[in-house]
């Protein structure tokens, strides 16, 4: 078995200015074109099924129709428009109607964070539309103490919760071989995010799930949103032996790396013929009720004691979402390497769909903090990826280098650059075709 | 002892008067100068304009808002957001303002306070403080709407600013602001304490009694108010009265005349 090596030094004139020989990794498209309307560019790749994702996936990116503009920022204009809000609130009534308990049980079941969004969907189904429900939480790596504090606000405004926190130890493992195959480091996050609601629904009987915006909101495939139901490849793998982590099959994570199989049981998703079985339900929130973010966080706000975060966050300009994960900023820097997307841009697209902020705006915001290095919690998540043999005396081996610094991570970010998308100027790193250059 | 001020403060961004919580989640609210008028009628003793994101984006756009307002708005204006040199401010005054308000451009460089109030006098150079607080007692200053630190303490730059010639200060608290859940008093205090110019206490007013509050323990020379005017929680009638009845010095004016 091999090691894991040091990053290798990569061939400079791939990304010399007059290159032409531009290759585009992952199965981007070679040609990079933002969207008309907001700020993404034709490089975001869809979600995808995390647990077949290896390093040789290609990415299927967001869909431009033909007069420029996004799927994103079409499914806002229909949701702006055409979407007749009061049936749709009228079929959630129904929904909830149908599944609602009144002998002492929970009657639908809502995994979140307890940033805004989740306190939004939690509250309102409970106080508004007379629901039980039970909360469910998949912890984020390394909590930031305002995530913390949010998180229980959030429980303080009256709700049952299960937390389930991975084993730390086997979490860090993951999250170092996501990095070191996929350069994603947010990707056993996604696995828990999308699996547990499921699993709890069946441990604890209940036969509704919630989820809140629709991942269509984001550039998802429009059809996808034909139906609330979530479609079941996101958290069902039918053959556990095709199931990758970190870009690893569970079989070489068990025989090389030193992980049991009762490690990886967070891991894997809920079996699907229990699940069709039992007949859970899988709805979104966002297809019954129009989703505001911004009006998510004054919800919260004024029906909880939720706090945005007390310093920007690295590499955008907001302060309200997603703040509760340290390695959030680590997340977002890594798409900006390798796609050329950084948060600022993301949450600039989100914010001009939801007409908060102009196409102008949003670039300026882009130009100003898209792909700002993660100085803030740099060092804490160096030795979160660190891979010391006292705590992994197994997957040590592994490694050329188990422990992660910084020259470490600087050289294997340099290998997910993609020559299409990068240009080395002076010395250093610009984007070929940012959108402010357009 | 002089009149407690009443003043209405509205954020701008682009075109749109704007309103967050904690200066985060700007929600549209309506035309600015639609606003500023239905204040001024109401009887408020001041208005403030800030354009919250002109830091943000290093621009500058309120002067036209600025000439459409001072057309049909006869009280003391203060503006303020993106203000970098000295040119700026008297681009802002010739457009009808009477003060400015300089934040972001005096941290990254605090000669600009001594600029301003040697060629327009201190009366118009009021320094904006945009507060959140690190500890009991201790509170640090932040620029760009809220968004960024600058390990600055809030005690020591209020006494630096009135040394380097401002004439007065805005201090808003990042905490507070838009959660109409009262001001920061501890705040006001000890800054009103630190320095002999007059103190305008900005962020969370939710009713009549955080107003007093602020005066009475506080030290506040004057008042911001955002939320509770802007969401027609209170109107300025309302707030003058109650003021007079629990004997705060406020403008005694017959309403109407106008």
């Amino acid at each position: 078995m091999e090691r894991i090596g040091r990053p290798k030094m990569i061939n400079y004139s791939m990304f010399e200015l007059n290159e032409t020989m531009l290759n585009a990794k992952y199965g981007l498209p070679s040609e990079i074109k933002y969207c008309r309307s907001c700020v993404i560019s034709n490089q975001r790749p869809n979600s995808t099924v995390e647990y077949q994702h290896t390093q040789k996936s290609k990415k299927e990116t967001i869909h431009f129709d033909e007069e420029g503009v996004c799927d994103a920022c079409r499914f806002a204009q229909s949701k702006n428009k055409t979407i007749d809000w009061k049936q749709r609130e009228q079929e959630l009534i129904e929904l909830c109607n149908k599944y609602r308990k009144n002998d002492g049980s929970y009657d639908c079941l809502i995994p979140g964070s307890g940033g805004k969004d989740s306190f939004y969907a939690a509250h309102i189904l409970k106080y508004k539309y007379g629901m039980h429900p039970l909360t469910v939480t998949w912890a984020p790596h390394i909590y930031t103490p305002w995530g913390w504090k949010n998180f229980q606000a959030w429980l303080n405004a009256g709700f049952d919760n299960f937390l389930c926190t991975p084993n730390p130890r086997t979490h860090r493992l993951l999250t170092r071989l996501a990095v070191e195959n996929l350069f994603h480091p947010f990707q056993p996050f996604i696995f828990g995010q999308k699996s547990l609601a499921p699993k709890m629904a069946l441990l604890h009987d209940i036969k509704l799930v919630f989820y809140g915006e629709n991942e269509a909101e984001y550039g998802n495939p429009i059809s996808d949103t034909s139906t609330a139901k979530r479609d079941w490849k996101y958290f069902t793998a039918e053959d556990k032996s095709k199931v990758y982590l970190g870009g690893v099959s569970l079989e070489a994570l068990e025989s090389n790396f030193g992980v049991e199989s009762v490690d990886l049981l967070p891991y894997i998703p809920a079996d699907p013929d229990e699940i069709e079985r039992k007949k859970v339900e899988v709805h979104y929130l966002g297809y019954y009720l129009r989703w505001h973010p911004q009006e998510c966080y004054y919800y919260a706000v004024e029906n909880g004691g939720f706090k945005p975060s007390p310093e920007r966050t690295v590499g955008t300009y907001s302060k309200y979402n997603s703040i509760d994960d340290k390695i959030d900023d680590f997340h977002y820097y890594t798409t900006y390497i390798k796609f050329g997307i950084g948060r600022s841009t993301y949450d600039a697209a989100q914010e001009i769909r939801n007409e908060e902020i102009t196409r102008e705006e949003g670039v300026a915001l882009v130009k100003k903090f898209d792909g700002e290095f993660p100085e803030r919690f740099a060092e804490e998540i160096f030795q979160y990826l660190s891979i010391p043999e006292r705590d992994f005396p197994v997957a040590f081996k592994r490694f050329e280098q188990p422990m992660m610094d910084r020259d470490y991570f600087m050289a294997l970010t340099d290998t997910f650059r993609s020559p299409h998308l990068w240009k080395r100027v002076y010395g250093s790193w610009k984007l070929r075709h940012p959108i402010y250059e357009e | 002892m002089s009149n407690i001020r009443l003043i209405a403060r509205l954020d701008v961004k682009g075109p749109n008067l704007v309103k967050g919580v904690q200066l985060e989640g700007l929600r549209k609210i309506g035309d600015p100068n639609v606003f500023a008028k239905e204040y001024y009628d109401q009887g408020i003793d001041e208005l403030i304009y800030i354009d919250i994101v002109a830091s943000l984006y290093e621009r500058n756009n309120l002067l036209e808002i600025v000439r459409r307002t001072t057309k049909d708005v006869f009280i003391p204006l203060t503006v303020g957001g993106g203000l970098r040199t000295v040119e700026n401010v008297r681009d802002v005054l010739r457009a009808g303002a009477d003060k400015v308000a300089i934040n972001t451009a005096a941290i990254k460089r605090p000669e600009l306070i001594r600029e301003i109030s040697k060629r327009f006098g201190s009366q118009c150079m009021v320094l904006s403080i945009e507060a959140k607080k690190v500890r009991e007692g201790k509170w640090e200053a932040y620029y760009d709407n809220g968004r960024e630190k600058t390990g600055i303490d809030v005690i020591e730059w209020a006494k630096r600013g009135y040394e380097h010639g401002a004439g007065e200060i805005l201090l808003t608290s990042v905490d507070m602001e838009g959660t109409a859940k009262g001001f920061d008093i501890d705040l006001v205090k000890a800054a009103s304490d630190a320095v002999p110019i007059p103190l305008i206490a900005s962020g969370g007013m939710g009713n009549v009694n955080d107003m007093i509050n602020v005066i009475n323990d506080g030290c506040a020379d004057a008042i911001a108010m955002a939320h509770v005017l802007h969401y027609k929680k209170l109107t300025i009638q309302e707030v003058r009265e109650y003021a007079a009845s629990r004997n705060v010095n406020v403008r005694r004016l017959k309403l109407w005349s106008r």
